[in-house]
């Protein structure tokens, strides 16, 4: 495992050693194919965007202003490409999302199986609205603060603290709609 | 009450914080493209994003930009007249350039800003890399961007959290998440 910061990998790529950027590549694709599969639900869109991500962060490295912290300049990258593929295939995903009775399918189908919770998660998700989902996995998935979080998403603070309280509500009552507790 | 709320969202981040199962060559692919690039900031690699092919729009929507272009410029001398002082207002002209790059100026009137950034996709969304210039008192914010030809969705970002878009744009689309984008068309040479 490649140890050196950020900003030295930066660095080394800038200068030409294209290698240097593996390591960025090891070290940030985990949190970015997470936040791209529970953004977008599918793990072949989300290979998809992931791949964008880093391929557009590769080609804007002089513009990383602060190389230091390439991991949050790439995330907000990664927050536009997962918007920009949600609204290309939002018809798609309408079908998917079938109706509020999809939550209790999933969760009753195997009350005692740790996989229909993570099943009902994945739904509660889902039917999350989208600024609602970024912003509760920016804060309790990735566990950014809010300053982190305004830089990303380009919101207010305010107004991340209000998706982040109305996601944390509705998942609540999905979920505890369901009985479902993965314990 | 409110801790086994806490814990139910606890344990809900606990399950989302596991890795995804994804393709074990996601790494080598990523790379694999990556090394199909140039070196970033290098002069081929500035060539290639140049020639790199881009939705082209020749006509008519290649007049509108014009239009917007001239509209701008006009909106913009209008808004710094001491009568339209504070009025939010924004412009974006554009100039022929005899290379490929097309000068591109974005304009935005707000005096109560402290700080105007521009995103868009020819910047990959990034707050930091295109920062507007207080170009008077009047608070005239602007910057110019070289451009190749193609369809852009920009918008501008105030005091780091607040997106407006181009007031002086003629098109206006909002994002998947509801925040407004503008678009602007650059039009190839000889179009």
């Amino acid at each position: 495992m490649v140890t050196a910061p950020d900003a030295e990998l930066v660095r080394r790529v800038l200068a030409g050693e294209v290698e240097a950027f593996a390591a960025l590549v090891e070290r940030y694709r985990p949190r970015c194919a997470r936040f791209a599969v529970h953004m977008l639900g599918d793990a072949a869109d989300a290979e998809e965007v992931v791949q964008e991500a880093f391929l557009r962060a590769y080609r804007a490295l002089p513009r990383c202003r602060q190389p230091d912290r390439f991991g949050a300049w790439l995330l907000r990258i990664l927050a536009n490409r997962c918007r920009t593929a949600r609204a290309s295939r939002s018809r798609r995903e309408r079908l998917v999302l079938l109706d509020d009775g999809v939550v209790g399918m999933a969760a009753v189908a195997h009350p005692e199986d740790r996989s229909a919770w993570r099943e009902a998660i994945a739904v509660a998700l889902a039917r999350l609205a989208p600024e609602q989902r970024e912003a509760f996995l920016l804060k309790h998935v990735e566990e950014l603060d809010y300053g982190e979080m305004a830089e990303i998403t380009g919101a207010g603070v305010s107004a991340l603290k209000m998706r982040v309280k109305r996601a944390c509500e509705r998942l609540r009552e999905l979920l505890q709609e369901s009985d479902v507790r993965g314990s | 009450m409110s801790e086994d709320r806490d814990e139910l969202i606890g344990r809900v981040a606990l399950v989302l914080r596991g890795a995804p199962a994804l393709s074990p060559d996601l790494d080598a692919r990523i790379m694999a493209r990556v090394r199909r690039e140039s070196v970033p900031g290098t002069w081929r690699a500035a060539w290639t994003a140049v020639r790199r092919p881009r939705e082209l729009h020749v006509s008519p929507l290649a007049a509108l930009a014009v239009a917007a272009g001239i509209a701008g410029l006009v909106l913009a001398a209008a808004v710094l007249s001491p009568a339209r002082r504070g009025v939010p207002a924004a412009s974006l002209a554009r100039a022929l350039a005899p290379d490929s790059l097309t000068p591109v100026q974005f304009v935005l009137v707000m005096p109560s800003a402290e700080s105007v950034a521009l995103v868009g996709d020819f910047n990959d969304w990034n707050v930091g890399a295109q920062l507007l210039q207080q170009a008077s008192a009047e608070g005239v914010w602007s910057v110019t961007v070289p451009l190749a030809p193609g369809r852009y969705r920009y918008t501008f970002v105030v005091n780091g959290n607040r997106w407006i878009a181009d007031p002086a744009a003629p098109t206006t689309v909002e994002d998947d998440f509801g925040r407004p984008n503008s678009i602007i068309t650059v039009a190839g040479r000889g179009t």
